[in-house]
């Protein structure tokens, strides 16, 4: 009975795993393998670097040039960076707009707190790409921000945003704003009011109080919001490609042309697996911050 | 050789799409085309003739439909795609199946100019049916250039979009470029009156140089934008597919907006380009196929067609039943003159097309 | 031999107390948390504020830290009008019921806290912090995380945080709740003791009457948002100034009755619950056939002799009930009116007489000094 027991458990326990296995690291290899490989113009588009040869024999021959290509062309890295450019500014802009507002719902009256955060869910009920094209027609040259503000006479030239950083920046802050708001959030709400009465009663001035006591405490919600930002904001390809000029070259944009225009699998794989060493290292940070968060709830 | 725009759902399609089953019943049929690239009855008409079940899926970029040919196992029996570069390509990576000519009895309809032009990269006709065909040009809001530039100054010319100096006076009013290295890079290659099937580092350079001088000036570079800019004014020079300004011009006369736009081949040369029928190598249903294009090839059912799209059919018999007024557009039929001023693809290498869509990137960037 | 104003300082009109609380109310809503309440503490006292859950002393607490502002009334610290001062500019400090430690910060972060707040040089800082950690005796824990320890360990953090400052009062907010028994008996008196090292003025809440008899130099008995008495632990249990108190604290025995006569230092009730008249030492002046209470301890009633007569005091009733504590047993006597009292006796006293058992008729009597008459 405990065997069993014991079995269950560890059943359970795999399940995830599987799942990362399966839907995650499974992917990757195949995606590494094919980074390795050459491209060539035929079904599938990549000559396999594990070939049979007629007699039974196999040859391996790995092609790193992909990645050494991804070195060579400035391209490559000036995507990786301007992605993590865009990924940065972009969280750290939902930080200063999120954290505001979530600690504002934290702090409401009971009764409030429900409708608020059904407030910031509300658009997850429409599709993620008609809010994002929505914006064009907000943005557009004559269109609705643009003929309010002519409309009351603050500008007499309609304002360039649509295709420009800025409509990438505000599509991208739209959108993700929720993923900030919401761990933040469940982090801000079990935060005991008590803790900074206490902080008060020791003499701490309201902002430090937040500095010292809100702040350090709403860390873990605060890196997990922040991540839920990044890391889908470095590989995002929607938005910029909607809402951004030419000028915005992001990682995914470029993903898409490899994988799409050039048909060059190889690269397009080697690219992404980039990207996703690029990601991990944040992903650690964040596992990192929950376990102690989890620690310190024991 | 159309639109792109919301690519992402496409993205979507790819996945779903691939697990279409290979084994249909010989009463189904597969089609991947170009989204509002048919008139509205033409698939139900050919449902209630022949009994077959039609499966009609759309795609808004050669690139996705490539994508999808090429990962294998479509389940599509016949598709669309642009003759060069594009079929050139797949033909040349045999992932398409010949004809069966004896199925296909009203071929001879079909344009022989047209049909022959594409010899080259289809050697004996063996794997491409031509569908329709359309050159790229110039879209410009005629009121507001000539304000703008002038009543004096030629239109048809690739400098309303590559002259720095003219792009600048334009650029408060909107130049948009199509977001596709080939298309744009064979143009600016025109506009400097050099050989356009060159495609080699230094010509690749030389083209997006050009692009670089008026980048400032380009509001954007998209494929299909233009088309609701344009009619609503919000746009004032777009370079784009006849059909596609032929239709904001048509939209802007619905709207009586007092937008008047019109659409000039320009003289230093414009790439005309065919989207051809063909049948993938792994087509489940191959003889619904080519049912399906020898439907295509009656004269009375590809001519409400080419009144539906805007775009010339093919097809010398249909010219006869197509409206008087879309015959005798120049924009969609041009004369003879216009016609000798266009310019045939050729199509670049592999490794020639991924420099120039590298090229195009690093330009669009400013990088 | 001290000065009696040091050792009662409550007694010296000179005095200024330390906190003057000014008929302060507090609304919320339509409830009233106080009522017009008045109260002076003073320098180096252990004062109470006793009562049963949500009679205001909590409320009274939290507007002495500055947490919340009274409705009406000022208050006054140190002759300071600190009614609009906040919190964290006011020179008390708190200690919470639940401790409210900083859970992200070490146990001498914790203590250091308030010393940071205040800019005090780091190494005067650490040596702070080393004499809090000695003085409640916790110097191993000073790098725990606070869910690194024990609830007691956690109140003693507490406590040192709460005293790091050396503020002129410190507030204690149910500071023993949340420990067992044993280690709150043990706790009070350690309190008790770092109370009198460091003079600072202790205020503290509790709903505990013997958490406040024992360490308390006075103690406010508050019910419904009002002080119903302030008096030392000893006073507050001999002599009740009302029904309320005199129910609350300890055990009772009420009879209800008027006045009959009074002389200089006693009345004369007569009780229908005993009907008989009763002798109460009593000199506060009363009006003839007012209704008032009369209240006796159960262990200052004693069981006479049938003959015994030279008290004034007695009644008679049958034992209907006996539960036994260990050291004493207290009996449930039922009068002829009905009327049920207890009376306790200590075991041994009970092995050396004949022992009472269940419906044994007794008489009971008590001296006229040792019960008081409630007229509220």
């Amino acid at each position: 009975m405990q065997l069993l027991y014991q079995r269950g458990r560890g059943l359970i326990v795999a399940i995830p795993w599987l799942w990362l296995a399966l839907f995650f690291v499974l992917p990757f290899l195949f995606a590494l393998k094919i980074s390795l490989s050459e491209p060539q113009l035929a079904q599938p588009p990549y000559l396999d670097w594990i070939r049979d040869v007629d007699d039974g024999l196999v040859t391996i021959k790995i092609n790193f040039y992909t990645y050494l290509l991804l070195l060579e062309d400035s391209l490559y890295v000036d995507a990786l960076l301007s992605s993590l450019k865009v990924a940065a500014i972009s969280t750290l802009l939902c930080v200063l707009i999120g954290y505001p507002m979530a600690y504002a719902i934290a702090k409401a009256p009971d009764n409030y707190r429900l409708p608020l955060l059904m407030l910031i869910i509300l658009p997850f009920w429409t599709s993620f790409l008609i809010r994002v094209y929505a914006w064009v027609g907000i943005l557009k040259n004559n269109g609705l921000l643009n003929q309010l503000l002519m409309g009351i006479g603050v500008i007499d030239q309609p304002l360039e945003i649509l295709y420009t950083p800025t409509a990438i920046y505000i599509g991208i802050v739209y959108s993700y704003l929720p993923f900030l708001i919401l761990p933040l959030y469940a982090t801000l709400v079990r935060l005991d009011p008590i803790l900074l009465e206490a902080a008060a009663d020791l003499g701490c001035r309201p902002w430090k109080q937040f500095m010292s006591v809100t702040l350090p405490l709403s860390m873990p919600g605060l890196i997990a919001g922040s991540m839920l930002v990044f890391i889908p904001v470095m590989g995002e390809f929607v938005i910029p490609d909607l809402l951004g000029g030419p000028s915005t070259l992001m990682i995914g944009k470029l993903l898409w042309l490899e994988f799409f225009s050039n048909k060059d699998w190889p690269l397009a794989s080697a690219l992404a697996a980039v990207l996703l060493v690029v990601l991990i290292v944040p992903f650690l940070v964040m596992r990192h911050y929950e376990s102690r968060a989890a620690q310190e709830s024991e | 050789m159309k639109k792109q725009y919301i690519s992402i759902h496409l993205l979507c399609a790819t996945l779903s799409a691939t697990s279409l089953s290979a084994s249909a019943a010989n009463s189904e049929l597969h089609i991947y085309n170009w989204s509002d690239y048919i008139a509205q009855d033409t698939v139900a008409n050919f449902e209630a003739e022949s009994g077959i079940k039609v499966t009609y899926d759309v795609y808004d970029s050669n690139e996705v439909l490539e994508a999808k040919l090429f990962a294998g196992s479509s389940g599509y029996d016949l598709v669309f795609p642009t003759a060069r570069p594009f079929a050139d390509r797949h033909i040349k990576a045999t992932i398409y199946q010949p004809l069966n000519k004896a199925m296909l009895t009203n071929l001879a309809n079909i344009d022989p100019v047209i049909y022959t032009s594409l010899a080259d990269i289809d050697s004996g006709n063996q794997y491409l049916v031509p569908y329709m065909w359309g050159t790229t040009g110039i879209g410009y809001n005629v009121d507001k250039v000539k304000a703008i530039l002038g009543k004096d100054m030629p239109l048809d010319s690739w400098r309303l979009v590559f002259d720095p100096a003219i792009v600048a006076k334009l650029a408060g009013c909107g130049v948009s470029l199509m977001d596709d290295p080939t298309e744009v890079f064979v143009a600016a290659r025109a506009y400097l009156g050099k050989n356009t099937d060159d495609f080699s580092k230094t010509a690749i350079t030389e083209a997006a140089d050009v692009v670089s001088a008026v980048l400032p000036h380009i509001r954007y570079f998209h494929s299909s934008q233009y088309i609701n800019d344009l009619a609503n004014g919000d746009s004032c020079v777009a370079h784009g597919y006849s059909g596609d300004i032929l239709q904001a011009r048509d939209r802007a006369a619905e709207a009586k907006n007092a937008v008047n736009i019109a659409y000039a081949v320009p003289a230093e040369g414009a790439v005309v380009w065919t989207d051809v029928m063909v049948i993938p190598k792994d087509a489940p249903n191959a003889q619904a196929a080519h049912q399906f294009i020898n439907y295509m090839l009656r004269p009375e059912v590809i001519a409400p067609v080419t009144n539906f799209v805007s775009y010339a059919n093919a097809n010398s018999k249909a010219t006869a039943l197509v409206d008087e007024e879309i015959r005798n557009d120049p924009g969609i039929y041009p004369q003879q003159e216009t016609r000798n001023k266009l310019l045939v693809l050729k199509t670049p290498s592999e490794k020639e097309a991924r420099a120039m869509t590298r090229a195009w990137t690093r330009v669009k960037t400013g990088k | 031999m001290q000065n009696p104003d040091q050792q009662f300082p409550w007694l010296s009109v000179d005095e200024e107390p330390i906190v003057r609380i000014q008929n302060i109310s507090k609304v919320f809503g339509t409830v009233y948390a106080a009522d017009d309440v008045n109260l002076d503490i003073h320098r180096g006292e252990f004062f109470s504020l006793l009562g049963a859950s949500g009679c205001g002393k909590s409320t009274l607490l939290r507007i002495l830290a500055g947490f919340e502002t009274p409705t009406n009334g000022r208050v006054f610290i140190d002759g300071q009008d600190v009614t609009d001062v906040p919190p964290y500019e006011r020179p008390v400090n708190m200690m919470f019921q639940s401790y409210a430690l900083f859970p992200h910060m070490s146990v001498q972060d914790n203590i250091g806290f308030g010393l940071k707040q205040v800019h005090l040089p780091k190494s005067e800082r650490l040596q702070r912090i080393d004499e809090m950690l000695a003085l409640v005796q916790i110097e191993k824990l000073a790098r725990r995380k606070p869910h690194q320890l024990s609830g007691g360990q956690k109140q003693r953090v507490a406590l040192a945080r709460a005293l790091a400052l050396h503020p002129k009062i410190l507030l204690l907010d149910e500071p023993l709740g949340a420990l067992d028994k044993k280690l709150r008996e043990e706790t009070q008196f350690e309190l008790v003791n770092i109370q009198e090292r460091l003079g600072i003025t202790f205020i503290i809440v509790t709903h505990d009457q013997e958490e406040a008899m024992t360490m308390s130099s006075r103690i406010a008995l508050m019910h419904e948002g009002r002080i119903e008495q302030v008096d030392p632990p000893r006073r507050l249990y001999e002599f009740p100034a009302t029904r309320y108190a005199a129910a609350f604290i300890g055990q009772i025995n009420l009879f209800q009755g008027h006045v009959i006569s009074q002389q200089d230092d006693h009345v004369l009730v007569h009780s229908e619950d005993t009907s008989s008249n009763l002798m109460v030492r009593d000199s506060q002046p009363l009006a003839m056939n007012m209704e008032v209470t009369v209240a006796v301890r159960p262990e200052k009633l004693q069981v006479m002799a049938n003959q015994d007569s030279d008290q004034p005091n007695r009644v008679s009733g049958n034992i209907v009930e006996i539960a036994y504590l260990g050291d004493v047993s207290i009996y449930h006597v039922q009068l002829a009116s009905g009327k049920r009292i207890k009376f306790t006796q200590s075991n041994v006293q009970a092995l050396a007489e004949q022992p009472l058992t269940w419906g044994q008729q007794v008489v009971l009597g008590w001296a006229y000094e040792s019960c008081g008459v409630l007229t509220r």
